[in-house]
């Protein structure tokens, strides 16, 4: 227990690590210049320009060796400063980060433990009778064969445009207030609705493939064709296998994540939902490096978190794991 | 008169050769499945037909990317219909054209993409799996730093940043970001590969690591190298896919993703403009699909647990 | 068991998270009372300091008060603050008087201290008007309400641009903030003197709420809506999904399509004009033409190329109509009464390719190495690129056009498309052949704006970002634009100065006007109605920075709630 964790942590670090500097790295190749480009949107008297330009430049100063710019840039992300916004200027960019994160959760949340639940059922059906196998895996294929914000693009139209049973984009409609009152909250859902079903729906295809593979090769494994001969009904052959096949999806489930957070992006900017994804595109479109490496940091530190909750799951429900780290202890 | 005898004779001596041949052929399990298997057929059937349309597609187009198909200004956008098979967009851009010469770059992106992603996965888990040890630690260690990222946020901050962007500098792009899976499968294969006998004998033999690496442990998981490949290429397309739609494509020239992307800025879907927003995606679903169909069957064919299915 | 356990937590886990984030916010508007404007802001609110240079849309015009609103398009002064039309009293002494019911929003009488206060603190601090006390002399009050400006240089040019740009800031509020901090603070409890004030600053949108006893109640009249919400949305695209299903009241983007939307009649949508090109016009978009290029350097060269330019093209193809063709000197608006027929007659411009080719070939730039492009006399090779930033699709299609048109004439030219920050960098780095941009053309209350877009003498320095971005280098042109600016408006002198300076543009060509980008204006009667039009011409529906006190805050004014 005690090593499988260590490595795990080291793995994580070094990945927060590599990044952190590749975040640090990456706005200083820009090859715009964020102040003027923060100037383009200046309306009022010219000769203005030259003077604000000049305190903004003061302001975003990047001073010292780039050695010193990377220290100084890690001891404020220790402190939890991530600078603030050019953009947005003067908010600060945890602020804004943090006001955006929830709506990645409301999404991301229900839409992956849902599909995982769901596609996981899926695949063991397919696995284990060939004639459920021949209908529902060419779905699947063609649902996880369709670019993720394309499927977006097909939701809209149909459920939206077409049939207009929900809104098509922003997480809540104009002239509302968030709060705990009906009206808020019925329009909250009926914006949620689409983006996570979506979501759920692209992710559904991989975790259903996954565990068809899985429950093929279980079982055919020596211990189900025992369990066979020695008279066990069916039904605990499958429940065995599908016990077996679940440890690799739990941490399947974690390595997924990363692309489950891409499919988030897409949808997020198809339906103009909200969240970390759409402020890293601004950020990127903007040129504002202090949003973009807050949003990316924040990403990232998501799915670090995601997978260590994931390694906790998946140390109670392995027996191995668990066997270890009770010789250990 | 001699000639006919002599042209039956080799006639009898290739159909005996031919015979030979097959029943080689039939020996040869693999290559049999492979020809027999529905799934491959219609896979390899799809792939090809999408391949073939772009490459051939633009024989049938008038036009060029840029050139203005509408019939007279200010009513551009045009529905489908025998001149224009895919429509028009609301710029007047036949969406037929920009498909087939988007679909090309796509494909293209595809393969040069994949191809490197193979090519450092492949040396990366030969390397970790045949070394071992501290390497292995370090190289796998490596892989899971890699695949722990959210792929697209990196590319999203790199390109970002990137100046310029041709086609062949988002696949290399993504190319250099996708290779972790390639890696940790080859490394497992070679982990199981490399205490076989030959290789043993090989190694006792002295010949060098890396004429070990490659002849007796690549060369032995060719067929399953080639699946990998499919999925770099699948996990390519959908990466530069989403970048372009995302705005973070090529600056240059047409691909598949800007084509929708635009659409959905133009907002053809509150417009009722479907066939712009989502026949170019078609495309890229056959793509996709028939290779996923491939995939499978291969998979049917090299491990045989999954044969009887 | 476990198994119950499981989805318990996940359950508790969505609801935490679900009720924290409704937690953070509190307030509630009321569909009915408030319009919804989208197209307006493109970050979230955090911004409110009318001393800083770009704060929240809605802070002037809204929240603070300059002296005076501007109707561009009439022409029309409307003394806001001010209780009558401004008058110089001497050659450099502007005249001022206010209005005495002025009152900022704490009840604290809004006199002719503030507006000394400033403009003075400008002149104490760094701020963003700071320049004008490059010419400014004194600024006086002479009594509670009056006030006299006295200059050292007088610009009447462009000091009619501070009458409606500048807002007059409360002196006691901002005399206790620290002076460094003047431009810095972001305001959240803002003392305006407006009909609105912060209401709710959110992620995603800004609202505005009404003053119920706002001083102008009795003067300008109630606002009707009680709040403003600018709801942010991050694609033209959005907008138009929001209007088609009524989540707004008034869409301020470019929404493709305007002419199918605008003749469907369930969608209901309203614009200024009923038909093409259905909205007021913002700015003149220009092709700028570096001038430091090869061929590009040569007015003869570069007036061939804009009669090769198809402008009624251009905006049938990527407007579907929705805008207007420039006239060739660039003039609209409240400008165009300064626009010389003379000069547009002699030496304006129009499409006509034949006469561009003939004007080439007289000028000894023909196909000379048959490589099927033109040479420069000297028989060198000429070929240009046209630069937008990438994904601005109407831009990418207007010179991708332009293009074409002139490679019609035989000269070599490509579109490109380039990200932003670098189509800037090489813009104002002057590294281009050609770009097409309207930063520094906007309606302005004197063509003078529009006279340093095109040539501004400040070509020097590396960079520059006012205008003027192919660094055309006319020092006669430069003293004229000057001289402009020293003659008050509406004298003889000024149009006599303004018609040499046109004749002058339009002959040596440093930029040529396409087209006139519009005001973005679709609304919907389903709250409110009385919106501006044609035939009630009240105002602009439009939100942008700079343009409430264009007609903005008069839109809001003249909104009646529909029964």
């Amino acid at each position: 227990m005690g090593k499988y964790f260590s490595k795990k942590f080291i793995i994580y670090l070094i990945t927060f690590f590599v990044a952190v500097t590749i975040n640090w790295i990456a706005p200083r190749l820009i090859p715009g210049d964020p102040v003027r480009t923060m100037l383009a949107t200046y309306v009022g008297p010219a000769e203005g320009r030259a003077i604000l330009e000049q305190e903004l430049r003061i302001t975003f100063g990047l001073e010292g060796s780039l050695i010193q710019q990377y220290l100084t840039f890690w001891g404020r992300l220790l402190r939890g400063d991530l600078g603030r916004s050019i953009t947005m200027y003067p908010r600060r960019v945890i602020d804004i980060v943090r006001n955006n994160i929830i709506y990645d959760i409301v999404i991301l949340f229900p839409a992956v433990t849902l599909s995982w639940i769901v596609g996981n059922k899926f695949g063991a059906m397919a696995g284990d009778n060939k004639k459920t196998d021949n209908i529902v895996m060419p779905f699947i294929y063609a649902l996880i064969s369709s670019p993720y914000f394309w499927f977006a693009i097909i939701v809209v139209y149909v459920f939206s445009f077409n049939l207009g049973w929900f809104p098509s984009a922003q997480a809540y409609g104009g002239g509302l207030s968030p709060g705990l009152n009906m009206t808020f909250i019925r329009s909250f859902l009926r914006h949620w609705f689409l983006p996570f079903f979506t979501l759920f729906l692209i992710t559904l295809g991989q975790w259903a493939i996954g565990m068809r593979n899985m429950i093929i090769y279980e079982v055919k494994a020596n211990y189900a064709n025992y369990m066979r001969s020695s008279g066990a009904p069916d039904k605990l052959v499958r429940e065995y296998a599908f016990r077996n096949g679940i440890l690799p999806q739990v941490t399947g489930f974690a390595i997924q994540l990363g692309q489950v957070v891409a499919g988030a992006i897409l949808v997020q900017e198809v339906f103009n939902y909200p969240g970390l994804g759409r402020l890293m595109l601004e950020a990127v479109q903007r040129q504002d490096f202090f949003l973009l490496q807050g949003s990316f940091l924040a990403l990232i530190l998501m799915v670090l978190l995601a997978n260590f909750l994931v390694d906790i799951i998946y140390m109670f429900i392995d027996p191995r794991i668990k066997a270890s780290y009770t010789e250990e202890g | 008169m001699a000639n006919t005898e002599s042209i039956l004779n080799t006639n009898q001596k290739v159909s005996t050769r031919l015979k030979r041949l097959f029943i080689k052929f039939k020996k040869n399990e693999n290559l049999y499945f492979i020809v027999t298997n529905p799934r491959i057929i219609f896979g390899i059937t799809l792939f090809l037909a999408v391949c073939l349309f772009a490459l051939l597609g633009p024989a049938f187009t008038d036009y060029a990317i840029d050139d203005w198909a509408g019939i007279g200004a200010p009513a551009a956008v045009a529905a489908p219909s025998i001149d224009n098979p895919f429509g028009l967009t609301i710029l007047g851009y036949d969406v037929y054209t920009r498909t087939v010469y988007g679909l090309r770059a796509t494909i293209m992106v595809g393969f040069i993409g994949s191809i490197l992603a193979s090519t450092i996965g492949i040396i990366i888990g030969l390397v970790a799996g045949f070394k071992g040890g501290m390497i292995d630690e370090f190289l796998m260690g490596l892989t899971n730093v890699f695949l722990t990222f959210p792929q697209l946020a990196i590319l999203i901050v790199v390109a970002g940043f990137l100046p310029y962007r041709g086609i062949v500098h988002m696949a290399i792009l993504v190319g250099l970001v996708i290779w972790p899976w390639t890696a940790r499968a080859v490394r497992s294969q070679t982990l199981s590969l490399k205490n076989e006998e030959h290789v043993n004998l090989s190694r006792i033999s002295s010949n060098s690591t890396i004429r070990i690496l490659f002849e007796d442990i690549a060369a032995n998981m060719f067929s399953y190298i080639f699946m990998v490949f499919i999925q770099q290429f699948l996990g390519t397309i959908m990466a530069t896919v989403g970048l372009e739609f995302l705005g973070l494509g090529p600056t240059r020239g047409v691909s598949l993703g800007l084509v929708m992307r635009n659409a959905l800025a133009n907002g053809a879907l509150y417009l009722g403009y479907w066939w712009w927003a989502i026949l170019p995606g078609i495309f890229i679903l056959f793509l996709l699909f028939s290779l996923y169909f491939i995939n499978t069957g291969l998979d049917k064919i090299f491990n045989p647990e999954l044969r009887e299915m | 068991m476990k198994k119950h356990w499981k989805s318990l937590f996940v359950v508790t886990l969505v609801l935490v998270f679900a009720l924290t984030s409704l937690a953070a916010f509190s307030a509630q508007t009321v569909r009915e009372e408030t319009v919804i404007y989208t197209g307006i802001s493109w970050a979230p609110p955090n911004n409110w300091n009318p001393l800083y240079h770009n704060p929240q849309t809605g802070t002037v015009g809204l929240m603070y008060d300059p002296l005076f609103h501007f109707n561009p398009h009439t022409g029309e002064w409307i003394p806001f603050l001010a209780a009558e039309e401004g008058e110089w009293i001497e050659d450099d002494v502007f005249y001022v008087k206010l209005r005495e019911e002025a009152k900022w929003h704490d009840g604290v009488a809004l006199t002719a201290n503030d507006v000394v206060f400033t403009y003075q603190i400008a002149n104490e601090v760094n701020l963003f008007y700071s320049s004008i006390w490059n010419y400014l002399g004194d600024v006086v009050a002479i009594s509670e309400t009056e006030v006299e400006f006295h200059f050292d240089r007088p610009n009447y040019q462009q000091w009619q641009t501070y009458l409606y740009a500048q807002p007059i800031v409360p002196e006691h509020i901002f005399s206790e903030i620290p002076k460094g901090d003047l431009a810095n603070i972001t305001n959240e409890d803002a003392i305006g003197s407006g009909p609105y004030t912060i209401g709710e600053a959110r992620e995603d949108r800004m609202i505005w709420e009404r003053v119920d006893d706002w001083w102008g109640n009795d003067v300008h009249g109630q606002p009707g809506p009680r709040y403003v919400e600018d709801v942010l949305v991050f694609g033209n695209n959005i907008a138009l999904g929001m209007l088609l299903q009524r989540e707004l009241d008034v869409s301020n983007n470019f929404l493709p399509g305007t002419p199918a939307i605008v003749a469907t009649p369930e969608y209901a949508v309203t614009t200024y004009f009923d038909e093409a090109p259905y909205h007021l016009s913002g700015n003149t978009g220009l092709l700028y033409l570096n001038t430091r290029k090869p061929g590009l350097d040569d007015p003869v060269f570069r007036r061939a190329l804009a009669f090769a330019v198809n402008s009624e093209e251009i905006i049938n193809r990527t407007y579907q109509g929705a805008a207007l063709p420039a006239c060739p000197s660039g003039l609209f608006g409240a400008w165009a009464e300064y626009r010389s027929e003379e000069a547009v007659q002699e030496h304006g411009f129009n499409f006509d390719p034949g006469y561009a080719k003939q004007i080439l070939d007289e000028a000894g730039y023909v196909d000379s190495n048959d490589d099927g492009w033109r040479n420069s006399p000297e028989g060198e090779d000429l070929s240009f690129t046209l630069q937008v930033p990438a994904g601005w699709s109407d831009w990418e299609n207007i010179i991708s056009i332009a293009a074409e048109n002139f490679r019609a004439i035989g000269v070599n030219a490509e579109a490109n498309f380039v990200d932003q920050t670098i189509y800037n960098d090489q813009m104002w780095g002057g590294e281009f052949d050609i770009v097409f941009n309207d930063y520094a053309t906007q309606i302005s209350g004197t063509p003078y704006t529009y006279f340093e877009a095109v040539a501004y003498h400040g070509i020097d320095s590396d960079e520059v970002t006012q205008g003027n971005f192919g660094r055309y280098d006319n020092q006669e042109l430069f003293d004229l634009i000057s001289d402009f600016n020293m003659v008050p408006a509406d004298s003889d002198d000024a149009y006599e100065i303004a018609a040499e300076i046109q004749a002058i543009i339009m002959q040596d060509m440093p930029v040529i006007p396409v087209m006139l980008n519009p005001t973005y204006s679709q609304a919907l009667e389903t709250y409110w109605t009385n919106w501006p039009s044609a035939d009630n011409p009240n105002g602009i529906a439009v939100g942008w920075g700079g343009l409430w006190q264009m007609g903005g805050t008069q839109t809001l004014l003249n909104l009646e709630p529909v029964q």
